[in-house]
């Protein structure tokens, strides 16, 4: 990992209050709209923040730019963690987040195309990765382009048969530019998921699709920050997921 | 797949314009979304009409998404014969219909065919095109101008008594009923809607008031969410107009199409029947 210049010191602090604010938004805009996933979006707080701040290359001033990476959130229910990166990013003022659900708000209980920076809607559990697959199959095949698209799944949400068909999919056609991230918290909605915090099944199972995995702390933003270089090497060895 | 619905003919013509989804119709349809975001592409899938049915979620989401993938089902129907219930697609017009925003072709020879995926290709939304198995006689001449929500009279006498409405192979039977009907002195004006949705509301009611207000609906399709319940939906609130439904009633089996058609009461034969008895009403 020679080409991985470690984060400075003050990077580092940054991408962790950028996560925690990213939370903070979550709870209070959910405790506003008196609704929604305040937990779900928590998890993954860092890895927007990373993504958003660090990892990916995008114009905020035109979101749906063709040459912008892109992002599906497939576990749609932790929308307004992503609504939060957005402002953030300064696409919005953040203010605007207290308006989560309301009937003359376009930040709705899940993504939609009503906003300027969502491509699909998501919610509908397990269909996320597919269209990311179609998305990076357009990329490296017919713009040949360099974005990437990254794609955020639920861990329950991956007992949905047809996240395997996407990962088999994505496989075959050695999509090396995008990056499935699953995000293994342990819960699903009423319960457990069947794995638990089995890390290690997962990336047996992920390999065995034939993706290159990298299983990481997702609440730590100097090791997510890492699989960014890793990713760059592995580039050459198609398939990435985290 | 590519060998039955003969999207391999598509690797012909430009290998790069085909994308191969393998046996896994939720991804294929995802896929086909996800290329068609920002405008990159015009995406077309292809299946049998019967399989889309699994991936019902992802075209649902599709229209949330604001998709403008197009979808094209094959093998609708028991016209498709001797594979059995388990290969036809008798919900697809139902499943599409429902769908917002969304335009549904059912064209019945292949000029039309043709015309329909030209302009589902530049039609905003879902679109689904419902293509036949059985070959069907042409019926248009090759510079005939279609367009989404016009239907077309193929048939009409000033002495007409009854409009029959097919789509698909059922347009074919409808044409051989009204021929059988003229035998026996009964004008039979024949309309081809080309889309289902829209439907041509305007010339259906129009050419309905001019033969009196009775009509003959026939269809490949189960009978809730097809054609028939497109027309009745149409005429609901025009006074004096009646409309007898023929459809696919019940599971069906295996058999030669000619005789399955004839079977669930949707050959020429039950057409006939049918505007003879509606004309007693
Ligand atoms: C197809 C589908 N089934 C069920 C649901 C209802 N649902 C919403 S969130 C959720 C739990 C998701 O768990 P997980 O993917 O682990 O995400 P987490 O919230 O734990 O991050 C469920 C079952 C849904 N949105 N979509």
């Amino acid at each position: 990992m020679s080409s991985y210049h470690k984060l400075e010191a003050k990077t580092v602090q940054e991408l962790k209050d950028i996560a925690n604010k990213i939370r903070i938004h979550s709870i209070t805009s959910t405790q506003a709209a008196k609704s929604g996933h305040p937990t779900s979006c928590s998890s993954i707080a860092e890895i927007l923040s990373v993504l958003f701040f660090n990892t990916m290359r995008y114009k905020v001033s035109s979101p749906r730019d063709p040459s912008n990476d892109r992002f599906v959130l497939s576990k749609g229910h932790a929308a307004p963690a992503l609504y939060a990166a957005w402002a953030e990013a300064g696409l919005f003022p953040t203010t605007d987040l207290q308006n989560l659900r309301k009937i003359d708000s376009d930040l709705e209980g899940h993504p939609t195309p009503r906003l300027n920076f969502i491509d699909v809607g998501t919610g509908s559990l397990g269909q996320g990765l597919s269209i990311a697959g179609g998305m990076s199959f357009v990329g490296k095949y017919y713009d040949k382009a360099s974005y990437r698209v990254y794609c955020l799944v639920g861990d329950g949400e991956s007992a949905e048969g047809s996240i395997w068909e996407s990962v088999h999919f994505a496989s075959h056609y050695k999509l090396d530019n995008l990056v499935t991230i699953f995000d293994v918290n342990r819960l699903g909605q009423s319960e457990e998921t069947s794995l638990g915090h089995d890390v290690e099944t997962y990336r047996k199972r992920l390999e065995a699709f034939g993706m290159n995995a990298i299983v990481v702390d997702g609440h730590d933003v100097e090791e997510l920050a890492k699989v960014r270089a890793k990713l760059k090497h592995l580039r050459r060895r198609n398939r990435n997921t985290l | 797949m590519k060998n039955s619905t003969f999207s391999e003919k598509m690797k012909k013509v430009d290998a790069s314009r085909h994308i191969e989804c393998f046996i896994a119709e939720q991804s294929l349809v995802g896929t086909a979304i996800g290329a068609a975001c920002r405008d990159r592409t015009v995406p077309f899938v292809s299946t049998f009409a019967c399989f889309l049915t699994r991936a019902f979620d992802q075209i649902r989401m599709g229209a949330i998404s604001q998709t403008n993938v197009n979808f094209v089902g094959s093998h609708c129907g028991v016209s498709i014969g001797e594979d059995g219930p388990s290969q036809m697609g008798l919900e697809d017009l139902a499943m599409f219909r429902s769908i917002p925003g969304s335009t549904v072709f059912y064209p019945g020879d292949a000029v039309s065919t043709e015309r329909a995926i030209e302009l589902a290709a530049n039609t905003k939304g879902v679109t689904f095109t419902r293509v036949n198995r059985p070959n069907t006689a042409v019926l248009y001449q090759n510079n005939h101008q279609f367009a989404v929500g016009k239907a077309i009279v193929l048939r009409k006498s000033d002495k007409d008594k009854v409009v029959l409405i097919g789509a698909g192979v059922t347009l074919h039977e409808a044409l051989s009923a009204a021929d059988q009907l003229a035998k026996g002195g009964i004008g039979a004006r024949v309309i081809d809607p080309f889309t289902v949705k829209p439907l041509d509301a305007e010339t259906i009611i129009q050419n309905l008031r001019e033969v009196g207000g009775r009509a003959v609906v026939v269809e490949d399709h189960y009978p809730a969410g097809g054609l028939g319940e497109a027309v009745c939906a149409a005429v609901s609130l025009e006074k004096g107009i009646i409309v007898k439904h023929l459809a696919v009633p019940t599971i069906p089996r295996s058999g030669p199409p000619a005789v399955l058609l004839d079977m669930y009461g949707i050959s020429a034969k039950h057409v006939v029947a049918a505007a003879q008895e509606i004309l007693k009403l």
